[in-house]
């Protein structure tokens, strides 16, 4: 049996092929796996579980037949979407994990996490997370009513892309000294993890460090079974004709 | 079956009429007209699909006929070496281009009929000619005229023979 890992696929109405994508691996390579993580960013934007758009609908159907077959399925929270809660965890059959979790199979521990946390020289979006996610904020952003909160998630989102492309690229990535301190923290030799977008297996001195990739032209995802680690990307690209 | 002469080579194809009898009909129908020639493979992705049927050399368009009705819940998949029909987010929106597949592509299949689910018509296989198929999807690639994935050196189909079988229906 496998564990896939998942992380990073931005889904939105506006990006139909990428779920049309997931939808299909939920029901060829996630159908037979045995348990399928997903670190973060399931989707582009979540303003709250009373959202009723179609994507959001239809990803949570294909997520319940899938644990209905008997996969089970854990998500983390993303930059994105931390406000998937407990109704969409419920109606999805999913469990909903903290920012850092320990995965144990064959005989060996792991930790997944989305992976925003560890971009520490990103000073300005690490004082951004520690606001909107203090439990105050998400609690008092959860009575605002819906179309109120889909149009400040449309003006964060705008202001971080601004905000992104005038960034240089490393502080964007991940902070040597925060991965080797959560892994050291957790006493784990592999770490997997999403967000940075710049999938690849890093062989560190104090183990490895396993980055998934967004689904954007291609999607990917993590296998882990008993040989191992197989990081897969396949093309997702519409053959469209215009 | 119709083969397709092109400048690496020839493909012959066997349409499914049982099973998609729309798309094939189709097919044949730009076939007989010999639309398809002069036409190229403008879109090759190595490990997924090689695509034609609506381009010329220079990247200019060719008129395409109307919309075809969507047969991908026909139960053929999008395994290497079938054919299926290009198309826009519209399911039903496919009229001359077309696609081979070069990997099983699983995620285009039909999974219900809604606009994420409707996926890609397969209608027919090459039955000859896979290892032109083989070295087209390998070719470098680059931008071309705002498009991209397009080979660099065009790959062009010359030529359209049409069986007599397929002549006659």
């Amino acid at each position: 049996m496998t564990i896939l890992f998942v992380s990073d696929l931005h889904l939105s109405p506006e990006r139909p092929e990428v779920t049309r994508a997931f939808l299909g691996f939920l029901q060829s390579e996630a159908s037979g796996a045995k348990a399928l993580f997903v670190l973060g960013d399931l989707f582009e934007a979540w303003i709250g579980d009373d959202d009723s758009c179609p994507t959001g609908i239809s990803v949570q159907k294909a997520l319940k037949k899938l644990t209905d077959k008997g996969v089970a399925l854990f998500i983390q929270h993303g930059n994105r979407d931390f406000f998937l809660g407990k109704r969409f965890m419920k109606a999805a059959g999913a469990t909903l994990l903290g920012d850092e979790h320990l995965v144990e199979y064959n005989d060996q521990t792991v930790l997944v996490m989305h992976g925003d946390t560890l971009c520490t020289d990103d000073i300005d979006y690490i004082r951004f997370r520690r606001k909107i996610r203090h439990p105050l904020s998400k609690f008092c952003l959860q009575l605002l009513p819906l179309n109120y909160r889909q149009r400040l998630a449309n003006n964060m989102r705008a202001k971080s892309k601004v905000a992104n492309a005038n960034k240089p690229s490393s502080i964007m990535d991940v902070n040597a000294d925060a991965v080797e301190m959560v892994m050291s923290k957790h006493q784990v030799t592999t770490l997997i993890h999403g967000h940075t977008h710049r999938p690849d297996r890093h062989q560190q001195e104090n183990g490895e460090r396993i980055v998934l990739g967004d689904w954007h032209n291609k999607g990917w995802y993590l296998v882990w079974d008993s040989n191992g680690y197989h990081l897969i990307d396949f093309d997702i690209r519409a053959p469209s004709n215009q | 079956m119709i083969t397709f002469r092109t400048t690496m080579g020839n493909i012959s194809i066997e349409l499914d009429f049982d099973k998609a009898p729309v798309s094939s009909a189709n097919f044949l129908s730009y076939a007989k007209d010999n639309f398809y020639n002069e036409t190229v493979f403008h879109r090759v992705i190595n490990g997924f699909m090689v695509q034609g049927g609506g381009m010329t050399a220079n990247m200019q368009p060719k008129q395409a006929k109307g919309s075809i009705e969507n047969e991908a819940d026909n139960g053929l998949k999008n395994v290497a070496g079938t054919l299926a029909m290009a198309r826009t987010g519209d399911p039903h929106s496919a009229s001359s281009q077309f696609f081979i597949n070069v990997s099983d592509n699983d995620f285009l299949n039909h999974s219900g009929k809604n606009m994420q689910g409707w996926g890609y018509a397969v209608f027919g296989k090459v039955i000859e000619g896979i290892n032109v198929v083989e070295k087209i999807k390998s070719v470098p690639t680059g931008s071309s005229f705002g498009h991209q994935d397009v080979p660099v050196d065009p790959i062009e189909i010359t030529e359209t023979i049409i069986s007599e079988s397929y002549a006659a229906k």
